[in-house]
């Protein structure tokens, strides 16, 4: 006791007894302290229920998870993190009701080296997705989709598939390094081509579709044995660095006659270095695919573990350019995890000249869409929460091979929706500009944003919310 | 004789390459000279077109051919013949590194050795090469005959989807799940009879033809359900 040394101290009343001081008047024998959350729900930060499960199924597989949609990492920020200052007392906004705010986006135009740079009336275009990953009454809507609101789809590592030249007014035809279904006819019936060096979903790693995916025509575009699990090559064939890739640049501006423009497309990592060296070895576009970034199948540990935030790699990517005087001359595309509008304008403030969707638009078509329940259900899964790409059993007909889950993605309707997901995204960006007294979506700017976490500013190097200053670590960066 | 000889030096790729073109689409016979082993010469040329480079050439010469006949004197750079879909590259010297890489069909006759991934990636059609393949060659070919008549570099044929190594003499050692197999009388015949054009039929060869032991072709399941753990 505490005061032993004077002697013990006496209740002026007789000690209670020992069950008494245990709750026994009423608490769970056994459990007189309670029943604290962690009874039940466990307490371990590290051995989440998540975490545990992974490794039953690593356990019971023998080999890593795959499957489709995006990254699952819960660390990675949000848009959210970011808000719009518009124009108050220092600033004049325009009417956004009325006034107009001009949306047109040129790609490639900048070096003034091709004939045909690509004009979109928006500055959102759909993002690279191969038939194979997605079945062709998807490529088609996406096309007719993007072409109604003078928009753009791009091929994907597949090769072109003749619905989707068809239906797209633009179109970027992709080399990946596997070369799929290369052809000179289709590289010149392309309004651009595109050199893919990695996607964001899984920087470093080529893609990847499983054998369920590779039916009869799609092995064909690809020439693979039917039904194989096709894991594509990461490194080009025919050039491995920088150097080596100007020439190449060069052979496919002969090919094509200098008249349309030359993208790269990588996965965001150092985008700071990496933009600069495919603005470098002489690229039109370069196009940076945030970790976010959706796919068809990857390895799960790839899509939660590998890449930048897309809002880092903005300006990241905007900086590597004005250092090398690149800026107006290189276009840059920024891409991953882009949801609405209100995205693709904090995009455009922090950098970018447009913007790519793929999830996004998979849902306009209706990806994740409340029908078909049962069989969400066979997958183990539900409208809202599917990220079966990979399976090849689609419920709702978009990332699937089989004709009669296809069945269910009507192309007119499909097309409609994306036109209709573009305009929506458009009018959502030129609010936010007008209301930020801009003329053109062209025209947002870092200024425009304050960060509401101290991870959004210290990522973007955006101003705190209110003490109006970046978090940063104190220093300049220089060189 | 050619009909018409295109001098390159110093002069911008660009303009020769229109040159070129404008010969080729009047069905004339080209010779390139002085060509400094310049690159992207060649490119994307169309069938009925016959051209003859004097020297040496730069990367990607005959790149993306779409049917042309071509004649390389001494020694080409990297990725000769790439993407090319249909003709006839003949490689005086030596190929350097990914020659007829991702080709869909055609011939490609180095007369020399070639370098690493000889055939990376390739579709289709033919590359023979008299002298050693190097490092890696025909890594994932997806089909296409790589036929090597003086041995082949480490990691040879590895990772094949359905295209096929061919070779005599040494091979310094096999790549990743690439199986020696002993060819049958038909598909040595076959050999002989790409071979013949060339002048280098030779019955006496001891064949190895290596195809791809299709280990890497799948996950252990292409069952669509066995995929539903996650």
């Amino acid at each position: 006791m505490a005061d032993d040394i004077e002697g013990p101290y006496e209740y002026p009343f007789e000690e209670a007894p020992e069950d008494l001081v245990q709750f026994s008047d009423g608490a769970i024998e056994g459990r007189p302290a309670g029943v604290p959350s962690s009874y039940d729900q466990g307490g371990s930060t590290r051995w989440t229920p998540e975490a545990i499960s992974e490794v039953h199924a690593l356990a019971q597989l023998g080999r890593y998870q795959v499957r489709g949609y995006n990254s699952f990492n819960k660390q990675l920020p949000t848009w959210d993190d970011l808000t719009f200052v518009p124009a108050t007392m220092t600033r004049l906004p325009l009417e956004g009701y009325r006034e107009k705010c001009d949306t047109k986006t040129v790609l490639g135009g900048g070096r003034g080296l091709v004939e045909n740079p690509i004009e979109l009336d928006i500055p959102i275009y759909i993002a690279s997705m191969s038939f194979g990953a997605l079945s062709a009454s998807a490529k088609e809507a996406l096309g007719h989709g993007a072409s109604k609101v003078g928009s753009m789809t791009c091929t994907g590592e597949g090769g072109m598939l003749e619905e989707e030249r068809a239906a797209s007014n633009r179109l970027v035809y992709q080399m990946s390094p596997a070369r799929y279904g290369l052809d000179l006819d289709h590289l010149r019936r392309a309004d651009g081509l595109e050199l893919v060096v990695g996607q964001g979903a899984k920087p470093g790693t080529g893609g990847l579709l499983l054998g369920m995916k590779v039916s009869e025509r799609v092995s064909k575009m690809r020439t693979l044995p039917e039904g194989v699990d096709q894991r594509s090559t990461i490194r080009h064939p025919d050039w491995l660095g920088a150097d080596d890739l100007a020439v190449k640049i060069e052979e496919l501006r002969i090919a094509t006659n200098y008249k349309v423009p030359i993208f790269i497309k990588m996965g965001a990592t150092r985008p700071r270095y990496d933009v600069a060296v495919a603005a470098k070895a002489g690229a039109d576009v370069v196009v940076v695919d945030g970790a976010e970034g959706g796919t068809g199948a990857s390895p799960e540990l790839l899509l939660n573990h590998t890449g930048i935030p897309c809002m880092s790699a903005i300006p990241a990517a905007r900086e590597a350019l004005d250092e090398c005087g690149m800026s107006g001359k290189v276009t840059l595309v920024a891409a991953g995890g882009i949801r609405t509008g209100t995205d693709v304008a904090k995009a455009l403030a922090l950098g970018a000249d447009a913007v790519m969707i793929g999830n996004g638009a998979m849902m306009a078509l209706g990806c994740n869409s409340p029908r078909y329940y049962d069989d969400y259900a066979a997958l183990g899964t539900s409208p809202g929460a599917c990220h079966h790409c990979h399976t090849g059993m689609c419920p709702v007909g978009v990332a699937t091979q089989d004709p009669e889950l296809e069945k269910r993605m009507n192309v007119p309707a499909g097309a409609e929706r994306v036109a209709r997901l573009l305009t929506a995204m458009t009018m959502e960006v030129t609010a936010l500009a007008k209301a930020c007294g801009k003329s053109s979506v062209h025209n947002l700017e870092p200024e425009d944003l304050r960060a509401l976490s101290f991870e959004a500013s210290a990522f973007t190097g955006v101003k705190m919310a209110g003490i109006d200053r970046p978090f940063d670590w104190g220093t300049e960066r220089k060189g | 004789m050619s009909d018409v000889v295109i001098d390159v030096g110093k002069r911008p790729v660009r303009e020769v390459h229109e040159e070129i073109q404008a010969a080729a689409q009047a069905g004339k016979s080209i010779t390139v000279t002085n060509t400094l082993s310049r690159h992207n010469l060649g490119v994307g040329l169309p069938a009925g077109c016959s051209i003859r480079f004097e020297g040496s050439v730069g990367y990607y010469c005959g790149g993306l051919n779409n049917g042309a006949i071509i004649d390389i004197e001494r020694n080409a750079g990297w990725g000769c013949g790439e993407a090319m879909a249909s003709g006839h590259i003949t490689v005086g010297g030596y190929a350097g590194m990914s020659v007829g890489a991702a080709m869909l069909g055609g011939t490609i006759h180095v007369k020399g050795d070639s370098g690493p991934r000889a055939g990376v990636a390739m579709k289709g059609g033919n590359i023979i090469v008299e002298g050693k393949i190097g490092y890696q060659s025909g890594f994932m070919a997806h089909g296409g005959k790589i036929i090597a008549l003086g041995g082949a570099g480490p990691s040879c044929a590895d990772a094949l989807w359905e295209g096929e190594v061919w070779v005599t003499g040494d091979i310094e050692d096999l790549g990743v799940d690439a199986v020696v197999t002993e060819p049958t009388a038909e598909q040595v015949a076959e050999v002989d009879a790409i071979l013949d054009p060339l002048g280098l039929k030779d019955t006496s060869r001891d064949w190895r033809r290596i195809v791809a032991g299709q280990r890497l072709w799948y996950f252990e399941s292409r069952d669509a359900k066995a995929w539903l753990m996650i």
